[in-house]
């Protein structure tokens, strides 16, 4: 024990009052003691913590950010904020923010005026336009609330509106787009038996959708957890099931075998709205549950217990349609999200409470603008609806993974990158620095992240969440809600730096360019216009901060004319695609094994995930988040404590993994090294590391360099019928020792 | 005169550390200073293996050793039941700390042992703590045991409960409910 002395106790006091004295902007630290009497304000605002926009109050002292807390009334989020959240907003102050714009000069930046680089890039753009058509110009983004950069792209005649969902979840969307013409979610709320693979809530957090799970399971409903890893929500499940990474196609396909030959589907379901049930039976009449156990892991006798369980709840059960978990990550994922749609259309669970429900979405207006004689559009540059290239792939989201091809190809010349980080985000990012080759590349991000600093012309940074408006977002998808909500971003915060939101830059680039009055209306105009039909003003949802319809949606099968009218070819759900078959592939889903899988004592297969306190990119520079991360060892690697042992491996040993990448024309063999996590709560056969880490901007510095990221592993592929990027289809190998 | 305590029901959380964060921005605490921690532990072999997340935090001990040990009175007892440190009166002297058998009190930046202050100054009007209004799975209660209908009253009369380390005679304000498992 060290003894007090007065010298210490001077220097702490000492330290006490000058500290006190100055409550420093730009410091998470001490202001609350001086301020108690400071004027407070509360502003609705949404989180940018990860795509679920929880609706929040954000709390401003003396002009500094303070407190959040949850918006009770939004469903996604019912008064509850995850870690993340915190952290976000308190990066307003994060030093490693793009201050002003930036312009590339070799391999340094340099500061530049604003009037100054819309001149250059408008400029730069306009010279490309002439010579190579608007159709050489692309947007990549995040995607979900960039109508903006839409009208320019309509007014240049490019196509090529790119997110980032590719390298995320399009095989879910775009088998449920082709199959049941929208996207059901689960009624969480009055569910009776929810079987979740793929989707961790409690991870990949959605805090509304953990709180209807906490209120279900209190009234007793089941909830089973199917995942290789005992992840966060299989700790609060009745059962934890692990399976076979890879092999989850396999166990839907035992589901439904199951529930055919067992006869305990729903039969006036398939009868009346259900198109290609015999082609998906006489596919699959083999594909047995003892066929698939052999296959995932699981036993036969589990898969039919499963089965009859959904059945016996049936159509207050569901099999949860997934995320990030399953979707693009693998070579069949669309086939599990084909088969996903099945075993539930199976069920009857459809437009049923308790099963899946549409998401009710507000009936949000437009604002009336004057129509501009605009170009036609040409092909995308990305293949996304393109024959020959990537026929089925969705066109409202596109492929995002593979930009060095197009541009090494010379579809595309100038790139704009918002709110996106592919160095980081998408697959081997040794290739996606040569985005850099374009001929224009404008990052327009909020901090230096990985994409601005090695890929970047132009650095143009916009207003933090916090500092800007933004058009209102309907709060609805993933978990069904009765009623339709909104809600808005309001400024809470006024602009610490030189930055603007990304309507003020894309009118700054359109005047460059003498497109006149493509944007004659300010975020406020184009809010109160959205908000109209709802017969609620701007002023009301700055009161309020998320608003719900009081109409309710319905239970029901969509009718018309006393016919099934889903948005399909035959208005039922088609178990069989029918664009998928005219581009000489399989309508109905069967069995395909994996890509690659381990043999080897000392082959893993790569997977991934999200930790509850950090998203995939946006999170990772933020020091309080990175403190928890240090608490809990949060960048180790896990490995299954049997695999371990025979690699000799113990816990927070340094292990490496090494990866080649083979891939047109790359060549190259990946080493990292990481701790191990030693654990029983894995399956044998991969490891896991979370998605959040390995970065490697050095001007992100408080998370450069802190663990690793498995877009290091992973070639830039293409899954031909949705575009993911299969970037769990990976074998590493692991060694004790360091690299 | 109130008489606060907190009731936490381990078995629903799942570790996201929401409670730690929004905490340190109630207090706007540096990110090394937190209040509540997270104790994780496996039990079993794979795949009959389960996880067990313990959220700990000051105890608001009603006999606390921390405030024994103090040699200047720098940590006192509220009357409604809250163990909290006057700044000023602190020498930096770490006794608390050796002597806190939940090992919840932590060096802040000025040299004071500093630990979860059951937010005073924002629940006597009525507000909840941010650990329990941020957690999704509500996985604590707080509030005044003296008041019958208060929910953490109805829940310790309802619930099977225990306290960490009961053993020590500190008499914890903050209950755990018993798991089932
Ligand atoms: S889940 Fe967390 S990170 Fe995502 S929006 Fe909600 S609070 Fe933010
Ligand atoms: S916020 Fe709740 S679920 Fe998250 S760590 Fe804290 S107690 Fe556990």
């Amino acid at each position: 024990m060290r003894t007090f002395s007065r010298r210490t106790f001077l220097k702490a006091a000492a330290a006490a009052t000058i500290a006190g004295a100055m409550p420093l902007a730009g410091d998470f630290t001490g202001f609350v003691r001086g301020a108690a009497e400071a004027p407070v304000t509360r502003t609705p605002s949404t989180c940018n913590g990860c795509s679920t926009n929880c609706a929040m109050f954000v709390y401003v002292k003396n002009g500094r950010l303070w407190k959040l807390e949850g918006n009770p009334i939004a469903m996604k989020n019912e008064g509850k904020l995850c870690a993340r959240a915190y952290g976000v907003a308190a990066d307003v102050y994060n030093p490693d923010r793009v201050q002003q714009p930036m312009k590339r000069v070799g391999d340094k930046f340099e500061p530049i005026s604003w009037g100054q680089a819309f001149k250059e890039i408008g400029d730069k753009l306009t010279k490309i336009i002439d010579k190579h058509t608007g159709s050489s110009v692309l947007w990549l983004c995040h995607g979900g609330k960039e109508a903006y950069a839409q009208m320019l792209l309509d007014e240049i005649g490019s196509a090529n509106y790119v997110t980032h969902y590719s390298t995320c979840f399009t095989s879910k969307t775009n088998a449920w787009d082709k199959m049941v013409g929208t996207q059901l979610t689960s009624d969480i709320n009055r569910a009776k038996y929810m079987v979740f693979a793929g989707r961790n809530y409690a991870g990949g957090i959605m805090p509304g959708a953990m709180k209807k799970l906490m209120r279900a399971k209190e009234r007793g409903a089941k909830i089973v957890v199917i995942d290789p890893r005992l992840c966060e929500l299989a700790k609060i499940a009745d059962e934890w099931i692990p399976i076979r990474p890879g092999t989850d196609l396999a166990l839907y396909l035992g589901l439904a075998h199951t529930l055919i030959s067992e006869k305990l589907y729903n039969e006036s379901f398939v009868r009346q709205y259900v198109f290609g049930f015999d082609e998906f039976w006489q596919a699959n009449r083999h594909f047995t549950a003892e066929k698939a156990a052999a296959i995932c892991d699981i036993p036969a006798e589990t898969i039919r217990r499963l089965a009859r369980e959904m059945a016996r709840n049936a159509p207050a059960s569901f099999l949860e349609p997934g995320y990030h978990g399953l979707h693009n990550h693998y070579v069949n994922s669309t086939q599990i999200a084909q088969a996903n749609v099945i075993v539930n259309a199976l069920l009857g669970n459809f437009y049923q409470h308790g099963g899946l429900m549409p998401s009710a979405s507000p009936k949000l207006g437009k604002l009336a603008l004057p129509k501009r004689l605009q170009p036609e559009k040409g092909a995308r540059a990305d293949g996304a609806g393109v024959n020959n290239e990537y026929p089925t792939v969705e066109t409202s989201r596109g492929i995002a993974q593979h930009m060095p091809d197009l541009i090494a190809a010379g579809k595309v010349k100038a790139l704009f990158i918002y709110h996106f980080n592919p160095l980081r985000t998408a697959p081997d990012p040794e290739y996606q620095k040569r985005i850099i080759n374009a001929e224009l590349v404008v990052s327009i991000p909020v901090d230096w992240n990985e994409t601005s600093v090695h890929a970047a012309h132009y650095i143009l940074p916009e207003h933090y969440f916090l500092e800007r408006m933004e058009a209102p977002k309907p709060i609805s998808g993933n978990i069904a809600h009765d009623y339709p909500q909104v809600a808005m971003r309001f400024p809470a915060l006024k602009p610490l730096h030189n930055t603007k939101d990304v309507l003020d830059i894309l009118k700054g680039i359109a005047k460059a360019m003498n497109i006149d009055d493509l944007y004659p209306f300010t975020v406020e105009e184009d809010a109160a216009a959205q908000l109209k039909p709802l017969g609620i003003t701007v002023d009301k949802l700055r009161e309020v901060g998320c608003y719900e319809v009081p109409e309710a949606i319905k239970p029901g099968f969509p009718m018309k004319d006393g016919k099934p009218a889903l948005n399909t070819v035959t208005g039922q759900v088609e178990f069989s695609v029918g664009i998928f078959k005219l581009h000489g592939r399989q309508g109905v889903p069967t069995w395909i094994p994996p890509l690659v899988s381990p043999k080897a004592d000392n082959e893993f297969r790569l997977i991934h995930g999200k930790q509850p306190w950090h998203s995939h990119s946006v999170t990772s520079n933020n020091p309080h988040l990175l403190a928890i991360t240090k608490s809990y060892n949060g960048t180790w690697m896990w490995i299954n404590k049997g695999r371990a042992e025979k690699l000799g491996i113990k816990n927070g040993d340094i292990v490496t993994l090494e990866a080649k990448i083979e891939y047109k024309g790359e060549r190259r063999t990946v080493q990292k090294s990481i701790p191990a996590r030693v654990t029983e709560m894995l399956h044998p056969e991969c490891v896991w590391i979370p998605s959040g880490y390995g970065n490697f901007s050095p001007r992100a510095r408080f998370g450069y360099q802190q663990g690793v990221n498995y877009n290091d592993f992973a070639p830039a592929r293409v899954e031909p019928l949705s575009g993911g990027c299969m970037v769990q289809e990976v074998i590493v190998t692991v060694r004790k020792g360091g690299n | 005169m109130a008489h606060y305590a907190m009731l936490i029901d381990a078995s629903r959380c799942t570790g996201c550390a929401a409670c730690r964060i929004a905490c340190q921005m109630q207090w706007q605490l540096p990110p090394e200073v937190f209040f509540n921690r997270l104790e994780f532990r496996e039990q079993g072999t794979y795949p009959n293996v389960r996880q067990d997340i313990v959220p700990v935090q000051c105890m608001h001990c009603d006999n606390p050793p921390c405030l024994k040990v103090c040699p200047t009175g720098a940590t006192y007892k509220r009357a409604d039941g809250m163990v909290l440190i006057d700044h000023g009166k602190c020498i930096g002297c770490k006794y608390c700390m050796v002597a806190c058998p939940y090992d919840v009190r932590q060096m802040n930046e000025r040299g004071v042992p500093e630990k979860c202050r059951f937010c005073a100054g924002h629940v006597e009007t009525g507000g909840q703590p941010p650990c329990v209004a941020t957690c999704m799975n509500d996985v604590r209660i707080f509030g005044d045991l003296d008041d019958p209908n208060s929910e953490i009253s109805k829940e310790l009369k309802r619930r099977d409960v225990f306290q960490l380390a009961a053993h020590k005679g500190t008499k914890p304000r903050v209950f755990y409910v018993k798991s089932k498992k």
